[in-house]
């Protein structure tokens, strides 16, 4: 993994709930994400209630809430994987940045690719997938560069400020992440400081030399 | 009741319970049948008949598709209407793959549709249909639907991944007979 945050991404735990309750309660959740704009805060915490409680023990759990956590930063946004299915060994992936200033920041690449490590990686899911609206750009970039094809264009299916968008279907599978994750690898490798000054176009001075 | 050339279509009914059941039980897999998680499942006749006599049944939007013979050849329908983006999921079980194939599974797409568009006023439907799924995906070409992808390796079934593809008809692209409708509606009527 050669980008690098003091970012880490944990199970998100009671003590996060009013964090959580209150980036679920916020527009841009609603607009970019999903939820009701009527509901009331009681409600959405007793739904966050139910989805941070843990499965009883030796059952497999149907969705796993993460906090990305930064000691630098504080709680920084939730990732969800839902509809987990470990007869598929596939799940659905939203990501929700809490910290609007964050949201065109590495620490966001960063947290995706987490995601998909530890789905990958700890959780041995084989595909990943995710929805994401045509307006959203950042979202749906950051997903192709961990190596995800789009694989769906749902024609004017969210509506949002009274405009129907079209929503990208996004996946990727765990070999698909592999190579990606490769790609990157062997970018930051063949990378020297070198190679940097070499790439400078020849009449552009440094100041002051 | 609508009486078509090929098919009678009727709110199915509690009594249908068995034939539903043998869609879940037959040999061709279906993304209709899948849960939210793609899995697959097998309901029993007590859970299949709660389900064909809960009030979404009783709204009319899940019909049985009988030949003309009288015997229940498929079932068809609406579910998760989306009022705000207006739109509904659609889904087709037919029980032949003559009925799939023949004209009587295009009478059935039509009725749907036409419910979907003329009754409930929605803008597009979509359906689901595993890529195995070909006698499906055929009578969807033919009908007026638009693959609009495929999420790949989505289901882990007989030994391998099977993609799942999304099918969608808007409005204006519904290729519906005038002749089915205008019985609907003498029929209803």
């Amino acid at each position: 993994m050669p980008f690098k945050t003091d970012a880490i991404i944990r199970r998100a735990e009671r003590d996060d709930l009013d964090t959580v309750v209150g980036w679920m309660s916020e527009p841009d959740f609603q607009y970019f994400l999903y939820g009701d704009p009527a509901q009331s805060p009681r409600q959405i915490r007793e739904r966050i209630v139910s989805m941070l409680g843990r499965a009883p023990g030796q059952t497999m759990p149907g969705g796993v809430q993460l906090l990305i956590d930064s000691p630098s930063l504080g709680p920084v946004g939730l990732v969800a994987l839902q509809n987990i299915s470990w007869r598929n060994r596939s799940c659905s992936l939203d990501i929700y940045i809490g910290r609007a200033h964050l949201r065109s920041r590495l620490v966001t690449a960063v947290a995706v690719l987490r995601a998909l490590e530890y789905a990958f990686d700890e959780l041995n899911l084989h595909r990943v997938g995710a929805f994401i609206y045509a307006f959203n750009t950042a979202s749906w970039r950051i997903f192709e560069m961990a190596g995800a094809k789009r694989e769906l264009v749902l024609r004017r299916q969210v509506l949002r400020d009274g405009v129907l968008h079209d929503v990208y279907g996004y996946g990727v599978l765990r070999e698909e992440f592999d190579e990606a994750r490769r790609v990157r690898s062997r970018l930051v490798e063949s990378a020297s400081l070198e190679a940097m000054v070499a790439a400078l176009p020849p009449d552009n001075p440094e100041p002051g030399a | 009741m609508v009486v078509g050339q090929h098919t009678v279509i009727r709110t199915a009914e509690r009594d249908d319970a068995r034939f539903l059941r043998a869609a879940y039980l037959g040999p061709v897999p279906r993304a209709s049948l899948l849960d939210a998680r793609k899995e697959p499942v097998q309901p029993t006749r007590d859970e299949l008949e709660e389900l064909l006599g809960s009030k979404e049944n009783a709204r009319g939007l899940f019909y049985a598709v009988e030949d003309r013979d009288g015997g229940v050849a498929g079932f068809c329908g609406l579910r998760g209407v989306n009022q705000e983006a207006l739109f509904a999921e659609v889904f087709f079980l037919f029980l032949s793959p003559e009925m799939e194939a023949g004209e009587g599974g295009c009478e059935a797409v039509r009725f749907v549709l036409g419910q979907a568009f003329d009754r409930l006023h929605l803008a597009k439907v979509t359906i689901l249909a595993l890529d195995i799924e070909t006698g499906l995906s055929a009578l969807l070409s033919k009908t007026g639907f638009v693959c609009e992808g495929a999420q790949r390796q989505a289901v882990y079934m007989r030994g391998g991944w099977h993609d799942v593809q999304t099918w969608t008809c808007f409005r204006g692209d519904a290729v519906v007979s005038d002749n089915l409708q205008g019985e609907r509606h003498a029929l209803q009527d």
